[in-house]
């Protein structure tokens, strides 16, 4: 059977990769999931089915190249919008046809947590092609291959593998006096096109810096990850980017981005009806008077990389894989002969910035549901059920039209999406004013909620969520606490390693289901369930 | 009083009339006209082509009524983002004309106008990736790839994904 004989080669191949990495996977941490699809790395191979339930942690691991090398190669590759995210597909996705153009899609596939798919498509380009690893590496990666041979001269601190806070704030920085060295320099003018024509002109390099940077800070009040694409541009903006701490300033203090719509007590009941309170609202870095930069931190761009934050420009997504061994059926492809699911669920998490949340846990992959997960959509969703009993048609059809925009497997989705709300643990509280409110957290707020439950109260990195339950007499506790992907240790000693966004990992540290009317606490267990992991979504949160 | 006319000298010797409630938008002209008294001589804007100035002059007769701006950081309030309808119209003019304006809102002192140009400039950066910035402006790259990849992963942590 030719079918066999490519079927063998294709395990050889695999288990030659499987073996290959296994050889150099230990000293690299765990590798942070890469946020592009089409970058993730090539060595992340389908998993063998009787690891499933460690593969994530394996396939991060796994990875053979190093972090930063991957994050070099992504540099090299062509510029794409840069508002682009991978909810928002290009019209028309023609259908994989090469090997290359199946293994794209499998990595993509996989980076979405659709290991189902990634097989199927790992497995066609495998047929076509044997060596279609190589050819994709070739590809994505062949400028990590060869190593540049003068790096930056600067000498470079290397990251230190680890999440902890302490570790986190030490600067990993030569880069400051590179910077520093900008200063005063002109913005270059493009060239012209044709030679010995007047260029093109450029009337932004005649602006004074007082100027430029008030352009900055309107492009970082509307999107500080533009503000960061600035900094790319040229040298005098990338000064500009670093030193211009007011900016910064502003931007946690506001309410755009910044601290001032972080909320360390509820700001609204369980259905995101707004809570009234007198007494004002906790903000660690109020505007009324001045304020301090915290201690370990020493610039206020720091503080608001560092300072637990939670984002509203995108959606966190947990995705969850496991397997189960199903019933061997005739008509079944003759390559699996017990077959085994590979079943995927996602969780997903909005945040509003008024202090209510919308949870979803569903089979929907992120594509079809992400860009129409919204508390609008949500009661949208609620209302088309309604529909179907005569009573409620008078609120339905209010909604009726604008249900029309929402694809049907969405709308069916959001349709079990709770509502809840959100909030912060105080950061610890400073000597006097508001340490007694501190004192309020999980333990206190919870009476009845069993004492194992209570993890270490006082971390200020702390999540707490509450969503409606299944039916009105539950109410559902989350504890999550936001976490940072670890750096990736550089293997190149003088280049300096990456420095990715902090905070936009969520970690579980507890998930409980409440009856209101038995006062009783029942655990959910969390064997399955892996981290929540931040996405931008075009639009979001920018107005 | 509000009567009162003044009278501009651009730098390309074009003299123009306008009342004095119009001018006084400009925080610089204001202080100008505290400090001298009554004047009937042309008042000499010597950064300003006639042009330009003209068009700052559209802008302050279309918000003489505006309350005057109380502090410099109290944009909290309203959306940051926000340019109304007609000041929009107001900047579709080509970018060099468009910094030009905001040099001379800037050198004249008048606050709003300046917020505007520069939003205006903040919304043609917002969602363009660097090399789609630098075309936007004839900026050229004047990093080395090396300068350029290391500010790359300095900054990597404010885009955010």
């Amino acid at each position: 059977m030719e079918d066999n004989a490519e079927l063998e080669s294709f395990r050889r191949q695999w288990r030659e990769e499987v073996a290959q990495k296994t050889k150099h996977t230990r000293p690299t941490p765990a590798q942070p999931r890469l946020s592009k699809p089409s970058t993730a790395p090539p060595s992340q191979f389908p998993p063998t089915r009787h690891e499933a339930s460690q593969h994530e942690e394996v396939h991060e691991g796994a990875a053979s190249i190093d972090h930063s090398e991957i994050v070099h190669g992504m540099g090299q590759l062509s510029v794409h919008p840069s508002d682009e995210d991978a909810f928002h597909l290009p019209a028309s996705r023609h259908e994989p046809k090469s090997a290359l153009e199946h293994f794209e899609r499998a990595v993509e596939k996989e980076a979405e947590g659709k290991l189902g798919d990634s097989v199927q498509h790992y497995r066609k380009a495998y047929r076509l092609d044997s060596a279609v690893d190589k050819t994709y590496r070739n590809k994505y990666f062949a400028t990590a291959w060869k190593k540049p041979t003068q790096a930056p001269t600067l000498g470079a601190t290397t990251g230190k593998p680890t999440d902890q806070q302490t570790q986190e704030e030490t600067p990993v920085l030569p880069t400051p006096e590179l910077i520093a060295s900008f200063a005063h320099l002109p913005i270059p003018q493009a060239e012209p096109l044709i030679e010995n024509t007047p260029p093109p002109p450029c009337p932004i390099s005649h602006v004074p810096s007082e100027v430029l940077v008030e352009i900055l800070r309107h492009v970082a009040l509307m999107d500080p990850a533009a503000l960061c694409r600035m900094a790319l541009v040229c040298k005098r903006f990338a000064y500009h980017f670093a030193h211009e701490q007011h900016i910064w300033r502003r931007i946690c203090q506001g309410p755009e981005f910044g601290f001032k719509s972080m909320h360390y007590s509820f700001a609204c009941d369980i259905h995101g009806n707004p809570e009234h309170t007198l007494g004002t609202r906790y903000t660690p870095f109020p505007r009324s008077m001045p304020v301090q930069i915290p201690e370990p931190l020493s610039s206020w761009s720091e503080v608001f990389q560092v300072f637990p934050r939670i984002r509203y420009t995108g959606i966190y997504i947990s995705t969850v894989n496991y397997t189960r061994p199903g019933a061997a059926a005739a008509y079944q492809n003759v390559s699996w002969n017990s077959p085994i699911h590979i079943v995927t669920y996602y969780r997903y998490l909005r945040f509003y910035p008024d202090g209510s949340v919308v949870y979803l846990l569903t089979t929907v992959e992120p594509r079809e549901v992400v860009p129409h997960i919204s508390r609008e959509n949500v009661k949208v969703a609620r209302a088309t059920t309604q529909k179907q009993h005569p009573r409620h048609t008078s609120d339905a059809t209010v909604s009726a039209e604008s249900t029309d925009a929402i694809p049907h497997v969405a709308l069916e989705a959001l349709r079990h999406a709770y509502r809840g709300r959100w909030r912060l643990a105080k950061p610890v509280a400073d000597s006097d004013s508001s340490s007694e409110d501190a004192q309020n957290e999980l333990p206190t707020a919870y009476e009845s909620l069993p004492d194992k439950a209570v993890a270490s109260p006082s971390d200020p990195r702390d999540l707490i969520i509450e969503t409606e339950g299944v039916g009105p007499k539950y109410m559902y506790l989350l504890q999550l606490s936001l976490r940072s992907t670890p750096a990736a240790k550089s293997k190149q000693p003088n280049v300096s390693p990456p420095n990715p966004s902090k905070n936009t990992k969520l970690a579980w540290k507890g998930y409980w289901s409440y009856n209101k009317l038995t006062d009783d606490w029942a655990e959910f267990g969390l064997k399955n369930d892996r981290s929540f992991v931040f996405r931008r979504v075009r639009g979001w949160g920018l107005d | 009083m509000s009567a009162t006319m003044l009278t501009f000298e651009s730098n390309d010797g074009v003299q123009i009339t306008i009342a004095r409630d119009v001018a006084e938008r400009s925080v610089l002209i204001k202080n100008m006209l505290e400090d001298l008294g009554d004047t009937v001589e042309a008042i000499p804007i010597p950064n300003v082509n006639e042009a330009v100035l003209r068009k700052v002059i559209e802008w302050c007769e279309h918000h003489k009524g505006d309350p005057p701006s109380t502090g410099d950081d109290d944009d909290s309030r309203r959306k940051t983002t926000d340019i109304d309808e007609w000041d929009q119209k107001f900047m579709q003019v080509d970018q060099e004309m468009l910094f030009e304006i905001i040099l001379a809102a800037n050198y004249l002192d008048i606050k709003g106008l300046l917020d505007v140009g520069c939003k205006t400039v903040a919304n043609m950066i917002k969602g363009k990736s660097p090399e789609e910035i630098r075309k936007t402006f004839n900026i050229q790259n004047d990093f080395t790839p090396e300068e350029e990849d290391q500010i790359r992963r300095e900054n990597e942590w404010a885009e955010d994904r």
